[in-house]
C-alpha cells in the first residue's frame, strides 16, 4: 500500500509529464493548491489530460463530467479517489 | 501579386537577423533543425506547452504577421506533414492502449490543417482558412491558391506559408527507401557529394501578400508546376512561365535551384541551367536548411532577400554575379517527380 504523501507527489510528477508542464516541480504544486480557476491556469483539454491520467496509470475511468468536477479538485481530493478506488496501491 | 513582409524559422538564423548579416550554420548530420527562437514573449506559455514543434514553427512565424497586419483576409498556407510527430504518437497510443486512453493533445494537433487553425483562433481571423497538403507542390499549390484569391478580390491581403518539420519516423522510412544519403556529410560538401540521396530538413517561412505595389518587397509574377513530367515539357513550362510575362531566358539574371546533393536527381538542375541559363547567377538553399516537401518556401524567402539587396554565403553561391538581380526564376523538383517553378521580379 503506498502511502498518501508519496502517492500525491507520485501524482504531481505525472501531471507535471502529462500536461508537459516544464517550468514546474513537484514541489511548485501544494496538495490542495485548485488545479482549474487557480494559479496552474489549466484548462479544459487538461482536465482530458488528467481524465486519461487516471485511467492509463491507474486504470481508474472517469465516466462523466460531475463524477470529474468532484475529483478533479487538487491533488488532495484525486489522491482520495485512486485510494478509495484502487484496490492494488 | 506582391510580398509585403516575410518571417522564416529555419535551420540557419533566419528569424533574427544573423543569417542574413552573414553567420552560416554547418551540419554534419544528415538532418538539418530548425534553429528554434524563444517563443515565450509571442506564444502564452499555457498554449506553448502543448505545441509540436511544427505549430511552434508556424505560430512562430505566422503569428508576429498577423498581429501587424491585422486587416488580412485568410490564412492559406501549404504543410505535407503538418504535426506528423503529434500523429505517429496518436496512432502509437491507439495501437497501445487498444483505441482506449487517448490524449486529446496529440490528436489535436495531428491534422495538418490545425496550424492555420489555431493562427486563426489566436488572432480572431474568420476569414478564408485553407492548409495545401499535396506533399512537393503543397506550396506551389497555396500560392496559385493565394493567387486566385486575390484576382477575385484584388483589395485583400494573405498570410501565406509553408512548412513542415523534421520527423524520426519519416525519416527512417524514406532512409529505408533511400531518399537520404546513408553516410553523414559535411553541409559544405553536400552539393558536390557524388552520391544518392540528400538530407533531411524542417523549417516554416511565411509570407504578407496582396495585390498593391506600394511598399513590396517583390513581386510573384508567376507560379506553376507539374507532376512526371519530362525533362522536355520541363523546359516548356518554364518557357512558357517566362512568356506569360512576356519575357525570355535571357531576361532572368539568377535563377534559385533546388539542388540537394543527390546524384541521381540533381541533374534535372543541370538540364535546366545549361539549357536555358548558361550565363545567370545561380543560387542553391537546400545545403543550407535541407530537404522538405514544402522547401520551396524557404527559396521564395530567399530569393526575396536576394532581390532586397541580400549578399548570399559562398555556400550557395553556385555562379556568382557583380550585380544585385532584378528578376529571379526558383526552380524546384521533389524527387524528381513534382516539380515546381516561380517567377519573382523587384
Amino acid at each position: 500500500m503506498i502511502e498518501p504523501a508519496a502517492l500525491k507527489l507520485k501524482l504531481k510528477e505525472q501531471i507535471i509529464q502529462y500536461l508537459n508542464l516544464k517550468d514546474l516541480k513537484p514541489e511548485d504544486i501544494k496538495d490542495d493548491d485548485l488545479l482549474f480557476g487557480g494559479d496552474l491556469e489549466l484548462d479544459s483539454i487538461d482536465s482530458l489530460e488528467i481524465v486519461v491520467l487516471l485511467e492509463r496509470e491507474y486504470g481508474l475511468k472517469i465516466n462523466n463530467a460531475n463524477e470529474g468536477r468532484k475529483i478533479l479538485i487538487d491533488v488532495n481530493r484525486m489522491a482520495e479517489y485512486i485510494i478509495a478506488n484502487k484496490t492494488d496501491l | 501579386m506582391y510580398i509585403k513582409d516575410l518571417s522564416c524559422i529555419s535551420p540557419q538564423q533566419t528569424y533574427s537577423q544573423a543569417f542574413l548579416q552573414g553567420r552560416i550554420e554547418h551540419f554534419k548530420t544528415n538532418h538539418y533543425l530548425a534553429a528554434e527562437p524563444s517563443y515565450e514573449e509571442l506564444i502564452p506559455s499555457s498554449k506553448l506547452r502543448r505545441m509540436g514543434k511544427v505549430m511552434r514553427m508556424g505560430i512562430g512565424t505566422g503569428l508576429p504577421l498577423l498581429n501587424k497586419y491585422p486587416e488580412t483576409k485568410g490564412i492559406i498556407l501549404a504543410t505535407s506533414e503538418g504535426g506528423v510527430e503529434d500523429s505517429m504518437n496518436f496512432l502509437n497510443q491507439v495501437v497501445k492502449y487498444q483505441e482506449g486512453a487517448l490524449t486529446p493533445t496529440n490528436f489535436v494537433q495531428s491534422t495538418p490543417n490545425a496550424i492555420a487553425g489555431l493562427l486563426a483562433l489566436m488572432t480572431k481571423n474568420t476569414g478564408y482558412n485553407v492548409t495545401h497538403v499535396n506533399k512537393g507542390l503543397a506550396f506551389e499549390s497555396a500560392l496559385t491558391d493565394a493567387s486566385l484569391f486575390l484576382e477575385e478580390e484584388p483589395g485583400a491581403r494573405l498570410l501565406l506559408g509553408g512548412l513542415d518539420q523534421f520527423s524520426v519516423y519519416n525519416y527512417n522510412i524514406e532512409l529505408l527507401a533511400g531518399a537520404y544519403k546513408k553516410h553523414f556529410v559535411d553541409s559544405s560538401q553536400l552539393l558536390g557529394s557524388g552520391s544518392p540521396g540528400t538530407v533531411c530538413g524542417e523549417g516554416s517561412a511565411m509570407f504578407i501578400v496582396d495585390s498593391q505595389k506600394k511598399g513590396a518587397l517583390a513581386q510573384i509574377k508567376g507560379v506553376g508546376q507539374g507532376s512526371g513530367l519530362s525533362l522536355a515539357e520541363l523546359m516548356e513550362r518554364l518557357r512558357a512561365l517566362l512568356t506569360s510575362s512576356n519575357l525570355v531566358p535571357e531576361d532572368i539574371d539568377a535563377v534559385v535551384l533546388g539542388y540537394n546533393g543527390d546524384s541521381e536527381t540533381d541533374t534535372w538542375y543541370d538540364k535546366v541551367r545549361q539549357e536555358l541559363f548558361p550565363h545567370q547567377a545561380v543560387y542553391s538553399f537546400k545545403n543550407l536548411v535541407g530537404e522538405y516537401s514544402t522547401v520551396s518556401a524557404f527559396a521564395l524567402w530567399f530569393a526575396t532577400q536576394l532581390l532586397s539587396g541580400f549578399m548570399p554565403p559562398k555556400e550557395a553561391v553556385l555562379k556568382a554575379s557583380g550585380e544585385k538581380p532584378k528578376r529571379i526564376l526558383i526552380y524546384n523538383h521533389h524527387r524528381a517527380v513534382q516539380h515546381g517553378y516561380m517567377l519573382l521580379t523587384v
